[in-house]
């Protein structure tokens, strides 16, 4: 039985092996944030339908891998969810898209806009009441996300705050749980990608997005990089692009991959 | 041997036997607990089409084809070059080496690091090693050799100490009939010594299957059909994680890839039994 299975398994490797080597095609190597891979996997494979000879791999392992990894040559194109640090300016970025991160509040909270320093308050447990933001007598819900989400990294990187400052009445998962937990709460805050607040608030679940400092969560105010609660997804190179490298990044950045971004949540960069 | 049930302390002695059944019910709990769990929340999405269409959506929507193709290619590779080598040494270690040899204690102490190596150590060597040494790239073939390197103490831990379990008498008793050592070998050693080697085969396939940082950075992240053993492919549970952590709303999928990679686990592990039953019935 053993050996009739190794045997199996080494025809069927020999097998993959010879019909993978007979076409000439062009391989665009991808590396990175593990936020822009699902986005970059989705749009290569609509990349390869209309081009039979290219292939585009998209690997993961962290913005700061991805930025390693093109700078050193390993990748084409490098995947970074953040923008670049001084250090890194030998490098040249091409946003894809924003993630763009909006406050949450239930429909029939009277509050429309929080400052920044109003948010922070709220989340480390200083203001624990809505009425000293101008809104009901009634205690604040707050809702954090779980440790490891990008949304979470974005929010305390805005707020300039580590985790373990935040005092939070309740922990979410993802975007829908955020949601589902405010519209079942009259007095909770929450922050979930504006994308997906958008979709709820279209289909008719009870909240809203809260402005930030006057500033509506729009993705207009997005794509225009006024809303300050937001993070570009970068595609990033060592040189200039050439060829498919560049072929690639256009079709990223243009209306025809508007959809695929959309679908994951996050902003285009064509308006 | 009656000192054993001491008529002092009856009480003890059933206090001892409460405490070990609680414990061993318990433990079966949990691991009810996290199977019903996957199971309950899995079930809904699983079909045929499930396992046999491709992946769409970052995998929010779609099934895991190309994902169980590599699974099974990278596991084939890790197998295929884990074995020979692990049987192999396992056989130096028990019979051509004196177990208290310098060398041969050298390589067992080895062997017992090296499977308390946490597996994302192996991963970065495999990318450095595999991937870029060796020009290999984020492959298949990277991360199935990858996880060989990981398996290896598993497997050869296993059939060393089934290789010793086999009686001193039995080899005198081949030497005695003029058997040479490569008879004894096969027709005695490995015979007498098939379960251990097949649980230690099941074990490293466990650990193989499950295995998550070791792919990461080797087999990579690709969710495409494989074409050869030079295309980076997705392991199953890499799928699992990235669902779970980065796709939003990827939960539901996220759990019935996990019932597949569960039901994957019972599989093999029971084709491992029935072939050891098999061979048993054959040799015998």
């Amino acid at each position: 039985m053993r050996p009739l299975s190794t045997c199996m398994a080494i025809a069927l490797g020999l097998g993959l092996l010879s019909c993978g080597n007979s076409t000439t095609e062009e391989k665009l190597v991808l590396t990175g944030s593990s936020t822009v891979a699902p986005l970059v996997s989705e749009i290569g494979k609509r990349f390869e339908e209309d081009r039979a000879n290219v292939r585009v791999d998209v690997q993961t392992g962290g913005s700061s891998r991805g930025i390693t990894d093109a700078r050193d040559g390993i990748a084409d194109l490098g995947m970074a969810s953040r923008s670049l640090t001084s250090e890194e300016s030998d490098l040249q970025t091409f946003t894809i898209a924003f993630d763009g991160i909006g406050i949450v509040l239930h429909q029939d909270n009277l509050i429309s806009s929080l400052t920044k320093s109003q948010i922070l308050e709220i989340y480390t447990g200083d203001i624990d009441n809505w009425q000293e933001v101008g809104g009901n007598n009634a205690e604040i819900t707050v809702i954090n996300k779980a440790e490891g989400r990008g949304t979470l990294e974005v929010f305390l990187d805005y707020l300039q705050i580590e985790n373990s400052a935040i005092r939070a009445d309740s922990i979410v998962g993802d975007n829908q749980q955020g949601i589902k937990t405010v519209a079942g709460n009259p007095n909770a805050i929450g922050y979930v990608s504006i994308g997906a607040a958008q979709e709820s608030i279209d289909a008719g679940v009870p909240v809203r997005l809260a402005a930030i400092d006057g500033i509506e969560a729009t993705l207009e105010n997005v794509q225009a990089e006024r809303y300050p609660l937001y993070r570009p997804l970068n595609l990033v190179s060592k040189d200039t692009p050439e060829g498919l490298t560049k072929t690639f990044i256009e079709f990223a950045r243009s209306p025809e991959v508007r959809d695929i971004i959309e679908e994951q949540n996050f902003v285009p960069f064509s308006p | 041997m009656n000192n054993l049930s001491s008529p002092r302390s009856p009480s003890l002695e059933t206090i001892v036997t409460i405490l070990v059944w609680a414990i061993a019910i318990g433990v079966s709990l949990i691991f009810a607990w996290i199977v019903g769990d996957i199971a309950w929340r899995g079930i809904g999405e699983l079909s045929w089409q499930f396992l046999i269409n491709y992946p769409e959506n970052a995998g929010r929507e779609g099934r895991i084809a190309p994902i169980l193709v590599s699974t099974a290619l990278i596991l084939a590779v890790c197998m295929v070059v884990a074995f020979p080598l692990g049987i192999g040494t396992a056989l130096w270690l028990s019979e051509l080496t004196a177990s208290a040899s310098k060398l041969g204690r050298l390589v067992g102490r080895s062997l017992d690091i090296l499977a308390g190596v946490p597996s994302i150590v192996f991963g970065l060597f495999g990318n450095a090693f595999f991937a870029k040494t060796l020009g290999l790239g984020f492959s298949i073939l990277s991360g199935g050799l990858t996880l060989a390197c990981m398996v290896l103490p598993i497997l050869i831990r296993s059939t060393e100490a089934g290789l010793r379990s086999v009686p001193l008498d039995y080899r005198l008793a081949a030497a005695a009939l003029g058997y040479s050592r490569t008879t004894t070998l096969f027709q005695l050693l490995l015979p007498s010594s098939a379960p251990s080697l097949l649980a230690g085969f099941a074990l490293g396939l466990g650990r193989a299957i499950g295995e998550t940082a070791a792919l990461i950075f080797t087999s990579g992240y690709v969710d495409r059909m494989p074409r050869s053993l030079f295309d980076s492919g997705r392991s199953l549970s890499v799928h699992i994680y990235d669902l779970a952590t980065n796709v939003a709303g990827g939960d539901a999928k996220a759990y019935t890839s996990a019932l597949v990679l569960l039901m994957l686990v019972v599989f093999l592990d029971l084709g491992a039994i029935l072939i050891l039953r098999k061979w048993l019935q054959g040799e015998t």
